[in-house]
């Protein structure tokens, strides 16, 4: 068995080697480098951009709370698998997050029907994976039929259907695949490079005996497994670390045609406790953080020089803060529920539902007092899912409701709410004592101090309303399951392309995480109608200036109806040792290792 | 003997069968299950959802997950698969539960070695302000929270260079010879061993002195110094060992304590044992991964009484079992 594999791999790669010569031919190591290329160039190389021409060597050790659950890309559903596993294999294209334009990788081109409906990649000829076995069609095309298996339901899935319909896809050729689908469908790039190509000779056999989802596991020997991208496992050891190192047979040069990566080692270090990590930080252990609380910032700034590294500004993040109140009716008939009646008290759901309600308790948070005492003045007012940190779908137009006390106190004075009894609480016009709670996860410190200050803010404008943290798995089940809640703070972080659609889910009234009012069966509202079909429009439509008009209009719903109230959104700022060249922080994860394959150890750092 | 142990196991199981039961039950309790963390995706469907809960077979009723999954623990040996992870529970548990047994065992000498010494010293020179010295100590270490100490030392650990911060080996423990590696992870276990070890110190060194009062005023110690035996003969040769059989019992206890005070310790050290497994599981609500963690917990903490009852047997000839 290991002979018979070992001699194919020794044919492949022969049949490799007549191959590359056609194309650059190999790359000697350069001087100060501590790796000489083995393998020839492939034909189609991937010029990666890089602000600066790197050396080879070196490694970059960061830390991790949780380490990897499986090396299986499919499978992986968590970010502790994801910073590890988008560093391992790679799809037909990807986000360079510098320019926030994508660009062509394992497809080195694509073109379309002028209808919008029949799509034809060209593959890179001569890309390889880590066993230099070629990345052809036939790859795709069974990472395909993963993504469509109804048992595995992998949830890349739901990206790669069309009003419910699967992609026709073919391959024409080895290197051409030709993808129908029923209308024009604006995601279908970010879609298809979201599907990352594994590798079909190495994984057939296990998919068709039905062990695919435990293939490619924490516990599979490194080397049996084999990716697509820049980086493959060296070891993993439970609980401690994680070891990447480079793909030999990676198709990604510099401008200078030398091989990527340049790191000879990516190191994901499990520290769970925040607190050890930035200890292992400054002691020089890790060579960057990628989770710091606003807190902390100061302290970064001051030792900078001593511990030689750089508190990177990386701007507003594409994380959220908001709260909603529960306007969530019973869609289904239940024992002791009929269908259309709130699941909240019907008291509170009466003011719930009025546009007025929800509009003062937006211009009851003074945002300013909450970024100064929060965040410690790290944060900025957000309005949106695409915050000021998105370059391209961040819309400064589409504003909600900001601090306007006495416009709050009009508002609430205007639906005959009043004080009646003196004791600071407005009773409603039925003189009914106007308070609701606020659930949030107990384990986000942030999220709880947010809660606190959204209290003391009502309190103001004469609204009790008392904040509830609780376990995260409890939340989740009031939030999705049971409905028993008032209001909840939460917030959203983005995908990424941080497209707004990618996140439909939210703003669709059928979404599932269209949080105020969770799975209708048809628009309650005539607004949320009109959001349903600027959402439908705009998944069908592939002129981004029109998308945009589209987008803002949604949010200017959304922030006219007072759905969500907005809180701010952090700055983010991450320390890194300042011996990297390369390196380009973004707010999209993950932050440091998105362009890990283009990072590298500058002269005068210390190589290892 | 033979037949003691036996009866031992033998009781054991429903013991255990009584822990699975009760920690399922309890994790059915617990709102929403593994599917609630990845609904929270707006990318993830309800169709994906439902798919991977008839997938995990959590759609089913609790008494059938649980029989089915006693019927596999019974005639396999299997503790089922981990959600998250896509492994049997038993192969992400193994690792991680040697690692904690080696902290646990560690912590044990580090307890045993100071308390047994500490508690003789004070109990020889009681009153003295060695015994009221170490009281003060004992109960300071008392008082102060796992976390704090814990963080302390890693805090001393980072500032003075003395100790790694954290983590079992070091990043270039491959390349050590056998010598340096054993040198290598004594170095990363000290400090978590002492913050583990520490926890009962004070209780049972207190145990230790007032137990050796008690056999230092019995009759037979008098007749021994009576006999002009030096002081030493005495409290070594004839008090400790009989003042020693109360805490040759609570070692079984201990070891049981010293498993579950190592979850604290395992966090804030980077220690990779069996503790973080299953906070991770916990949190994820990835229920057979938990019900294996607490099993395998339990079997430590029976495993650790039975050995105390044999060493029992071991140290004192008067007691035997039938």
């Amino acid at each position: 068995m290991h002979s018979t594999r070992s001699r194919l791999a020794a044919a492949a790669m022969l049949a490799f080697l007549a191959w590359g010569s056609a194309g650059c031919g190999g790359q000697q190591g350069i001087a100060g480098s501590t790796w000489n290329d083995p393998h020839p160039l492939p034909t189609d190389t991937m010029t990666v951009p890089t602000p600066e021409i790197g050396r080879h060597g070196g490694r970059f050790v960061i830390s991790q709370t949780s380490g990897p659950r499986t090396f299986n890309h499919i499978m992986a559903n968590e970010t502790s698998s994801a910073d590890v596993v988008d560093r391992m294999y790679v799809g037909f294209t990807e986000l360079d997050y510098a320019t926030d334009r994508i660009y062509p990788l394992l497809a080195k081109s694509w073109e379309t029907s002028p209808d919008g409906t029949t799509w034809t990649w060209h593959l890179r000829r001569g890309a390889c994976f880590s066993d230099g076995h070629p990345i052809t069609s036939e790859d795709v095309l069974f990472n395909f039929e993963l993504a469509y298996d109804e048992k595995l339901h992998p949830s890349i899935q739901d990206l790669l259907k069309v009003d419910g319909k699967e992609f026709e896809v073919s391959a024409p050729d080895s290197y051409t695949v030709v993808m129908k689908i029923p209308r024009p469908y604006a995601l279908m790039v970010p879609a298809v490079g979201a599907l990352k190509i594994m590798p079909k000779h190495r994984l057939e056999a296990a998919y068709r005996s039905g062990d695919f989802a435990s293939a490619f596991n924490v516990a599979t020997a490194p080397e049996s497994i084999v990716v697509s991208g820049p980086f493959v496992l060296k070891e993993y050891v439970a609980g401690e670390k994680t070891v990447l190192t480079r793909n030999p047979y990676w198709f990604g040069v510099d401008a200078k045609g030398q091989r990527m990566p340049y790191l000879d080692e990516v190191i994901y270090l499990i520290v769970p406790d925040q607190e050890a990590a930035s200890l292992k930080f400054q002691t020089g252990e890790v060579d960057a953080i990628d989770n710091v609380k606003p807190s902390d910032y100061s302290t970064y700034i001051d030792g900078q020089k001593k511990g030689n590294y750089t508190l990177y500004d990386l701007g507003p993040g594409m994380s959220t803060n908001f709260f909603w109140v529960n306007l969530n009716t019973v869609k289904e008939p239940k024992p002791g529920k009929k269908v259309g009646a709130p699941y909240t008290d019907p008291v509170r759901y009466s003011w719930f539902t009025r546009r007025e309600f929800r509009q003062a308790l937006s211009k009851a948070i003074d945002r300013e007092a909450m970024i100064r005492s929060v965040f410690f003045g790290d944060a900025v007012k957000n309005w949106s899912t695409a915050t000021p940190g998105n370059k391209t779908w961040y819309t400064p137009e589409a504003a909600g409701l900001d601090y306007d006390p006495e416009g709050a106190k009009a508002l609430i004075a205007g639906m005959g709410w009043r004080d009646r009894d003196g004791d600071g609480i407005v009773e409603d016009e039925l003189g009914r004592t106007v308070s609701f709670t606020m659930k949030t996860n107990g384990d986000n410190v942030a999220r709880v101090a947010l809660a606190n200050f959204v209290r003391d803010d009502l309190s103001k404008i004469g609204i009790r309303c008392t904040p509830v943290p609780l376990d995260f798995n409890t939340l989740i089940t009031n939030l999705r399951q049971d409905f028993q809640y008032e209001s909840i703070l939460l917030g959203l972080s983005s995908a990424v392309p941080p497209d707004p659609m990618m996140g439909q889910n939210v703003w669709k009234s059928s979404g599932l995480t269209h949080y105020w009012n969770v799975g209708q069966k048809k628009p309650g509202t005539e607004a949320e109608a009109r959001i349903d079909a600027l959402v439908a429009d705009n998944v069908a439509t592939l002129d981004l200036e029109a998308r945009r008009r589209g987008w803002r209009e949604i949010q200017e719903i959304v922030n006219r109806e007072g759905y969500f109230i907005w809180l701010p959104t952090i700055v983010v700022k991450l320390p890194v040792r300042n011996k990297f060249g390369n390196l380009q922080p973004s707010v999209l994860p993950h932050r440091l290792l998105w362009n890990i394959d283009r990072v590298f150890v500058k002269e005068g750092g210390t190589p290892a | 003997m033979r037949t003691f142990i036996l009866r031992r196991v033998l009781q054991a199981i429903p013991l255990l069968v009584g822990i699975s039961a009760l920690t399922f039950l309890l994790l059915q309790l617990a709102p929403g299950d593994f599917l609630n963390t990845m609904a929270e995706n707006p990318g993830i469907s309800v169709e994906s959802i439902e798919a991977m809960r008839t997938r995990f077979g959590l759609d089913r009723p609790w008494y059938v997950q649980y029989g089915l999954y006693l019927k596999n623990l019974v005639f396999h040996l299997d503790f089922g698969q981990s959600f998250s992870r896509h492994q049997p529970v038993f192969a992400v548990l193994r690792e991680g539960l040697l690692n904690t047994l080696l902290l646990a065992v560690s912590a044990a000498v580090v307890t045993w070695g100071l308390a047994v010494p500490l508690g003789v010293w004070a109990a020889v020179r009681q009153y003295s302000w060695v015994d009221k010295g170490l009281s003060l100590l004992a109960f300071l270490w008392l008082s102060i929270p796992e976390v704090l100490s814990g963080l302390l030392l890693l805090f001393f650990a980072a500032k003075t260079g003395l100790f790694p911060v954290g983590g079992m080996r070091s990043l270039g423990w491959d390349s050590l010879d056998p010598l340096g590696k054993a040198l290598d992870l004594l170095h990363h276990l000290a400090l978590p061993a002492l913050v583990v070890g520490m926890i009962p110190l004070a209780g049972r060194m207190r145990q230790m002195r007032a137990n050796l009062l008690d056999v230092l005023r019995l009759d037979y110690v008098t007749t021994a110094r009576a006999k002009g035996l030096d002081e030493r003969t005495v409290v070594f040769k004839h008090a400790v060992r009989n003042a020693i059989n109360p805490l040759i019992t609570l070692f079984g206890f201990t070891l049981g304590a010293l498993v579950s005070g190592s979850f604290v310790a395992e966090i804030i050290f980077s220690w990779p044992g069996l503790g973080r497994i299953t906070l991770d599981a916990l949190l994820t609500q990835d229920q057979y991964l938990v019900m294996g963690s607490v099993l395998m917990a339990s079997v430590v903490l029976v495993a650790g009484n039975l050995v105390a009852d044999i060493l029992l047997a071991v140290a004192d000839p008067r007691i035997a079992y039938d």
